[in-house]
């Protein structure tokens, strides 16, 4: 015997396999419209998967360098102020070396003129030793001490390094952290090495010894003048530098941006897109529903 | 003669009555799976003797005959193949979709890319108490993400190893429930509806083999089948291992080893199953394995980086760095160091609280490297979602192949209602027909009875 069957089982498994994809489709639009997301794991889309990862490693390291920056920022402002302090104190004392080497100031205009200088030397000193937010030394280089240190005779000298860390605040991109005490504090008249806390302490000395204090007076302007330059110079560094960093911050904005930007385009849903698939999927499964429902009933019994 | 004619009607009647039987039967199990559809074999019954040299005959009816069950062994093997090889991607994808959920819920790539961040914040203030205390939390954060990732792989792998241990005895059960038919089979007669029921019940057990395993399968005459699983290696000239042969069952037995991959052993011959769920698990366990071992160079390779920027470092009391992590895989990995203080950030023989960098700066680049753990997280997770995504491919092709030789084999043996309908309208008729000619017997008989 030999024709040709349409196995009643042979209907309702394909009925079933077919209602049943459809329906698996409609879930997994639904669940995409859900979460937001449209790779709920990395089989679904294994390239998508690891280009996701390597876009949060980068947004994670974005962020990191975000934090660097801003925290380079403030250091470097802060020491900025300290240099503008500083640059202050060394005109102040300026001004008073050229009153001192006035020779009409009395011996109580001068002893006055060197107690203002002393103090200028303190405060300079208490700059020097400036700390950022989180109690680090500003100027000691990478050392972990303050960056210059009082012997007890009242030299002044440096104690850090000159060695400046740096920070990494974009991809190939690493800024110094700051400038040295060295740099900022030290520096050669006519070939000898000397400092700005030697050249204030020395005039103020000089001025109250009284032996021709206006000389003396006279000769320190010369060191002023460097100290000023260095101060000047470091000044300058600073303020490029934090520039410098602000123009990074700025570009690391746009770089957040287009990293979300890309994880969005990879990794989510695009709802418009879903939703209509979503819908034809949907109309697809009525209309399969209602004709199963129609043929399964179109059986002989009924007319039987 | 009008005997005849009532004999042959009552014969009639009888067969047709048969036949509807067999129908009801059919649509009494239309929709019993391991049913296969039944017909009833009519013969022609015709009395004939020979009286000298001169035949006579006598016209008798019809005689019932066998019930008819049509195979076609060809289609079911295929539809019995194709169903193995959908198992084998299915249970393969089964097993290797737990571990891609245990490996990305436990957001290891997430805990890496964390404590490298962690440690490049240590840039802008090294001596910043916070931002240690900080970066060694995060790794101990990582320490617990390795072992939860780990915990996630043996998961996968146990549920795999007790799918395997079920299949295994499910198979033995089928086998012996096999054995048990082939002895049945031959002692009831063939044609007779038990025959035909303990055909169907041979099958479905060949199907629940075939589910576990492929096999090999040969039938004798009157129906007895002897199962080979068809394996790699398999012995000489034969397809695999024998499970069941006439009325005997060997019995299959599973051995996981100790680095959690899979073998059977039958009959004394130790294989590897080349297609059914069992292949599937096989496949995913010795994936499985190789994936845990990978986990576990990444953990050490974590470990020895960490531990050996530490070694070349000075702590931030300036005392040589002490190892950040102790362990040696994903599953004993776990925090060494328990104070920031003891991150060995600047390079050895760096003065206390010194703010140096570089030595920072080298476990950074050894943690961020190329074939730095970051990386080789991201190829593991690669590799291991690429191949489940392939399988699902190849399982969807497989799928629809499995479905056209169900199909097919179905239209060849399964019950068709419409058929039914219409055999059942005409045996109907076939009944009432052979009942009006008995009738007319009846008159015949009575015509002849009333002649005066």
């Amino acid at each position: 015997m030999s024709f040709i069957s349409n196995a009643s089982g042979t209907f309702y498994d394909r009925s079933l396999t077919q209602l049943s994809a459809l329906r698996d489709n409609a879930e997994n639009f639904q669940t995409q419209i859900a979460t937001g997301v449209r790779i709920q794991r990395g089989s679904e889309d294994p390239i998508a998967a690891s280009r996701l990862r390597a876009l949060t490693r980068l947004e994670v390291r974005g962020e990191t360098e975000e934090q660097n920056a801003a925290r380079l920022r403030q250091d470097l402002e802060e020491s900025a102020n300290q240099i503008s302090g500083v640059v202050d104190l060394i005109q102040r004392a300026r001004e008073l070396a050229v009153q001192g080497a006035s020779d009409t100031q009395g011996e109580n205009g001068r002893n006055a003129i060197a107690n203002e200088l002393e103090q200028l030397a303190e405060e300079m000193f208490a700059r020097s030793n400036a700390t950022s937010i989180t109690g680090g030394p500003l100027f000691a280089g990478t050392a972990g001490g303050p960056a210059f240190t009082r012997a007890p005779d009242g030299t002044v000298s440096y104690t850090g390094n000159s060695e400046v860390g740096t920070v990494a605040v974009a991809p190939g991109t690493e800024i110094e952290r700051s400038i040295t005490g060295d740099g900022l504090f030290q520096f050669e008249v006519d070939g000898t090495p000397t400092s700005s806390f030697e050249v204030l302490t020395n005039l103020a000395n000089d001025l109250r010894s009284g032996t021709d204090p206006s000389g003396a007076a006279q000769g320190a302007l010369a060191g002023l003048d460097e100290a000023l330059n260095a101060a000047n110079r470091n000044q300058t560094v600073v303020g490029t530098r934090a520039a410098w960093v602000e123009a990074i911050e700025d570009d690391q904005a746009v770089r957040a941006i287009n990293i979300a930007e890309k994880q969005s385009e990879i990794g989510d849903t695009n709802i418009a897109d879903v939703i209509i698939r979503l819908q034809q999927t949907l109309t697809a499964l009525e209309a399969s529903q209602t004709t199963f429902t129609r043929v399964s009933n179109l059986t002989l019994f009924n007319a039987i | 003669m009008s005997t005849d004619i009532l004999r042959i009607g009552q014969s009639g009647a009888r067969a047709a009555r048969a036949s509807i039987e067999v129908t009801a039967q059919n649509i009494a199990n239309a929709s019993n799976p391991d049913y296969v559809r039944r017909s009833l074999q009519l013969e022609e019954f015709v009395a004939s003797a020979i009286i000298d040299y001169n035949p006579s005959d006598a016209l008798s009816g019809v005689r019932v005959g066998a019930i008819n069950r049509p195979g076609n062994e060809f289609l079911t093997a295929r539809a019995r193949d194709t169903a193995a090889d959908v198992e084998r991607a299915q249970a393969d994808i089964a097993a290797l979709r737990d571990a891609e959920l245990g490996l990305e819920q436990s957001g290891l790539f997430r805990g890496l890319v964390d404590f490298e961040a962690s440690l490049t914040l240590l840039e802008s203030d090294p001596t910043d108490p916070a931002l240690r205390t900080g970066a060694v939390e995060s790794a101990r954060q990582l320490a617990v993400t390795f072992q939860s990732a780990q915990a996630g792989l043996t998961n996968a792998r146990d549920l795999a190893q007790g799918a395997l241990e079920a299949g295994t005895r499910e198979t033995n059960n089928a086998a012996t429930e096999l054995a048990r038919i082939n002895t049945e089979l031959t002692k009831v007669r063939q044609g007779s509806a038990s025959y035909s029921n303990l055909l169907d019940a041979r099958d479905a057990a060949l199907r629940d083999i075939s589910s576990e395993f492929s096999v090999s399968v040969e039938f004798d005459e009157v129906g007895a089948a002897t199962v080979r699983l068809v394996s790699t290696p398999a012995p000489s000239g034969e397809a695999g291992p024998v499970l069941v042969d006439g009325v005997n069952a060997n019995s299959l037995t599973a051995t996981i080893a100790a680095d959690g991959t899979a073998s059977f052993t039958l009959d004394g011959f130790d294989f590897t199953p080349v297609s059914g769920a069992q292949a599937g698990r096989v496949s995913a366990l010795s994936d499985l394995s190789e994936r845990a071992d990978t986990l576990d160079a990444i953990a050490l390779s974590t470990i020895t980086r960490a531990n050996n920027a530490q070694a070349n470092g000075a702590a931030l009391d300036g005392s040589p760095g002490q190892p950040l992590f102790s362990g040696s895989d994903a599953s004993t990995i776990a925090l060494a160091l328990t104070d920031g203080d003891g991150l060995a950030l600047a390079p050895l023989g760096s003065p206390a609280g010194s703010s140096d960098t570089s030595n920072l700066q080298s476990l950074v680049a050894a943690i961020g490297a190329d074939d730095g753990p970051i990386a080789a997280t991201d190829r593991l997770l690669l590799s291991l979602s690429s191949r489940i995504s392939g399988l699902e491919t190849t399982r969807e092709g497989l799928s629809i192949i499995a479905n056209n030789a169900s199909a097919e084999l179905l239209n060849e043996t399964g019950v068709d209602l419409d058929q039914e309908a219409a055999n059942l309208i005409r045996l109907q008729q076939s009944f009432e027909a052979n009942s009006r000619v008995m009738q007319v017997a009846t008159d015949i008989f009575d015509t002849i009875l009333g002649l005066n």
